[in-house]
């Protein structure tokens, strides 16, 4: 199929952060519909407005930079679908831009996400030390859980994935901020913490929070 | 968000049930707000959000300046055990607040097995659980919906009864709770007051006394309560709130689309149907509010689906004018248009060229019964060659699959009956035979058994639900006439329609066995997930019930019931006499033939309920 034409850039966060990906999709396509703002339909018997969001975002996380495609069919400026849309949408879902699309989703590279680690009883002394450990290896293994590979799982080397990383200690938290890879393969952040909770169990955080930040392109070049 | 909430979301299923947050969900500024109230509906929010009640007195209540109506459903037990562990109380999903801290909170019974998530809720709320154990600063527990005009086996543990219909009472019952309130009334004040309101029934007012057989002696008004209560409905439909303007939901639900209501009540009087009684007189919105609420709807919400919603669609004088007001919107929108609840008998070619335009796989009948004369006997008047021919109507048209829907046990069932459905399945199949579109695929005629349960406010009211053991025998008597490929037969499990059958005709000495089932564990009793018959036989055993008492017995004419302090319009002596027609086979003309005085038309000033004799 040809590239859509036009995009979203969307938030998400607080209560909508538990809408999931499908549900995402459909509450989308109820906006577009009670905006007024026409969209293409696809053809073919079940006949509905068609939306695609790029690199679906895990049930929990928030983000600041969503990418929804579509094609528009209305005569309305971009700003106009802006207002129309956040409208006509629910809280915690919010359009930022509205505009056509250039570059092909698929040349996404990488993810700025900021992952925060909370500890209830305080950050664990060994905490810090084992995700720095952790993120300066040369290579390290993991078993990925899939749905298509025979073995029930695929192996993946995550640290050719995480390409720049930072770490702000708190008392009661660590901010793990990361450039992660997007797509073919992309890398969770929850992965990486996972990793870290299954290799020393004192740093196991009580909560994480997932955020993105941002989407990026080859060269390093902010994605629209 | 509370963060202990926040971390429970990410470990329970499908989360944005828990959390609000739709559009068009109303939030208020509690600065401004004197009154709350809690509508809670006890199953999940998927089912709760797919009541159109819900919606309607969700509006309704907000409406009303300085009163907030939020929402509230029962918790799957898998969130259940995160918050029990967590220690956080249920809250209703507009502020998050807990149940407690509301001044009043509304249950909607719709079905008698969400008994135990009514007690569950309201100790998950924080509320204590029996009327009596409620002080001052504890919400006044109400409920509503149909099983209210039975609500007897709740009676320990709900405040009062709303009868009838809720946007025709819950503002005057509000009203005179911020009255009280101000002029400094006590719980007992407002209680007092409230049950002089037409449609409360307050069951703490109303002594009942018993014989030695287990039957009622008397029931004894106290209070000054009234020694009838008489329900309320909406006079006009055209003038009654419609949420044109409602939420919509972020994640699935059961029924995702626009329900738009034709009509209340039902011309009808099938004997066994509890609703075409209770919910008498007939009363239809013009096909000008329809069309304008189907459309404004429509745009509201995004929704590409509407349904006609009523007890009988096809007893809608104005049913083609608005099926063509409404797909002259739908269909170049690519809305589609459903139309359940169609009797066998009004289906015509037109009606079914107008679904085709949209699209239709599949269409479901209710002969409920397999012979003429039992449909005769429940008053289904249905013939076979009403439904022969709808049959080939739905065939002709292309559609290549139907369900049958009956029921097993009704009074004065014989095996001829049974063998009945067999037969008449037969005949559909040999109908598609004959009439078919193409033949090519085949075709797929499912029949769907339930188990019949006899409800307050029919003619069968007085009647014993059959055993078990006997309604699977005639399930088995079916199974073995079905002799087809085409023909699947599904059935309902037996055990969950005898506990319903105690339930719906249950006085208010059930209490304490409802009460010992929720505290060995039982709720979500609507699903087999949850559903533990043995659970409520070992409480009928520890509280001392006699379960057949209730679904099993026989009553005589003159018997107390314990719904008798409550007036649906519809007369006894009328229900009475509909029985002994049903005993003769006799049918009975629907209101639109002519009118048998039933007593609904009281309920409505000037006294006529179809709009053509007025």
């Amino acid at each position: 199929m040809a590239m859509h034409k036009n995009r979203l850039l969307f938030t998400k966060s607080g209560r909508a952060c538990y809408i999931s990906h499908l549900d995402l999709m459909a509450t989308f396509q109820r906006a577009f519909l009670r905006s007024g703002v026409e969209i293409w339909q696809t053809e073919g018997f079940n006949r509905h407005v068609f939306v695609s969001i790029a690199l679906p975002l895990s049930l929990g996380y928030s983000s600041d930079c969503e990418i929804l495609e579509f094609n528009l069919e209305s005569p309305f400026s971009f700003d106009e679908v802006v207002e129309r849309l956040n409208r006509a949408l629910p809280e915690g879902i919010h359009v930022r831009e509205c505009y056509e699309a250039k570059i092909p989703c698929k040349k996404i590279v990488d993810l700025d996400w900021t992952v925060t680690l909370e500890y209830d009883d305080g950050v664990p002394t060994a905490a810090p030390a084992a995700l720095r450990e952790l993120l300066g290896r040369e290579s390290c293994v993991i078993q990925k859980k899939s749905k298509k590979a025979k073995k029930g799982y695929t192996e993946l080397d995550i640290i050719p994935m995480v390409k720049s990383w930072s770490l702000e200690e708190q008392p009661d938290k660590l901010i793990f901020s990361a450039r992660l890879a997007a797509q073919n393969p992309g890398l969770n952040p929850a992965l990486i913490i996972d990793t870290l909770a299954a290799e020393t169990p004192a740093a196991k955080p009580d909560f994480v929070r997932c955020h993105r930040n941002e989407v990026y392109g080859e060269g390093g070049v902010v994605f629209r | 968000m509370d963060p202990k909430l926040e971390r429970i979301l990410l470990r329970v299923q499908k989360p944005a049930r828990y959390t609000g947050g739709e559009y068009n969900e109303i939030i208020k500024d509690k600065a401004e707000v004197d009154t709350r109230f809690a509508f809670c509906f006890p199953d999940t929010y998927e089912i709760g959000m797919s009541n159109l009640g819900l919606r309607i007195l969700y509006g309704v209540i907000n409406e009303m300046k300085g009163v907030w109506c939020e929402r509230c459903f029962a918790p799957w037990g898998d969130m259940e055990d995160e918050l029990r562990k967590a220690n956080l109380p249920l809250y209703a999903l507009e502020s998050g607040d807990p149940l407690s801290e509301f001044d009043m909170v509304g249950f909607s019974l719709g079905y008698e097995m969400a008994y135990t998530n009514v007690l569950n809720m309201l100790d998950l709320g924080g509320i204590p659980l029996h009327s009596d154990q409620r002080g001052e600063d504890d919400p006044i527990v109400v409920a509503g919906g149909t099983c209210a005009y039975n609500g007897e086996p709740l009676a320990d543990f709900i405040d009062l009864f709303i009868l009838g219909e809720g946007e025709e009472v819950n503002c005057e019952l509000i009203e005179l709770y911020r009255q009280v309130k101000r002029e400094g009334g006590n719980r007992l004040a407002f209680l007092e007051r409230a049950a002089q309101i037409q449609g409360i029934y307050v069951p703490a007012f109303y002594d009942v006394t018993y014989n030695a057989d287990g039957t009622i002696h008397t029931i004894t008004p106290t209070h000054g309560a009234p020694p009838l209560v008489t329900k309320r409905i909406v006079r006009d439909m055209d003038k009654s709130y419609y949420p044109t303007h409602t939420i919509v939901p972020s994640t699935e639900i059961v029924h995702d689309r626009v329900m738009l209501e034709v009509f209340r009540g039902c011309i009808r009087g099938c004997r066994f149907c509890q609703a075409g009684y209770c919910y008498r007189p007939v009363r239809p919105k013009s096909v000008k509010t329809l069309v304008e609420q189907g459309i404004e709807s429509c745009k509201d919400s995004g929704y590409q689906e509407v349904t006609l919603s009523s007890l009988s669609s096809s007893d809608y004088r104005g049913l083609e004018a608005v099926c063509d007001g409404l797909l002259d919107y739908c269909e170049p929108r690519n809305i589609n248009l459903n139309l359940p609840s169609l009797r066998a008998d009004g289906f015509s070619m037109s009606l079914m060229q107008r679904l085709q335009r949209s699209r239709k796989s599949s269409i479901t009948f209710a002969p409920e019964a397999g012979t003429q004369r039992l449909r005769d006997a429940i008053n289904k008047n249905v013939t076979e060659e009403d439904l022969l021919k709808s049959c080939q109507t739905v065939f002709e048209g292309g559609c290549s699959a139907v369900k049958l829907y009956f029921m097993l046990g009704l009074p004065t069932e014989t095996d001829e009956d049974v063998l009945g459905i067999a037969d008449l399945a037969q005949k559909v199949y040999w109908t598609w035979r004959n009439h078919a579109a193409s033949r090519a695929r085949g075709v797929r005629i499912t029949i769907s058994t339930s188990f019949f349960v006899p409800k307050p406010f029919t003619p069968f009211q007085w009647e014993e639900q059959i055993s078990m053991e006997e309604y699977q025998r005639r399930v088995d008597l079916l199974r073995g006439a079905i002799h087809n490929k085409s023909i699947q037969y599904n059935w309902h499990e037996t055990d969950t329609s005898y506990i319903e059958a105690v339930l719906a005709r249950g006085d208010r000495r059930l209490g304490r066995a409802l009460e010992e089932v929720w505290r060995t564990g039982g709720k979500m009793d609507s699903w087999s997930d949850y559903f533990s018959f043995q659970r409520w036989m070992d409480a009928f055993a520890a509280t001392g019930t006699d379960p057949d008492f209730y679904a099993r017995r026989e009553r005589t004419r003159c018997e107390v019931l314990p719904w008798s302090m409550i007036d649906v319009g519809v007369r006894p002596d009328y229900l009475w006499q509909e029985r002994e027609q049903a005993y003769k086979s006799v049918i009975t003309p629907d209101c639109r033939v002519k009118c048998m005085g039933c007593g609904a038309a009281k309920l409505i000033p000037g006294g006529v309920c179809d709009e053509d004799r007025r």
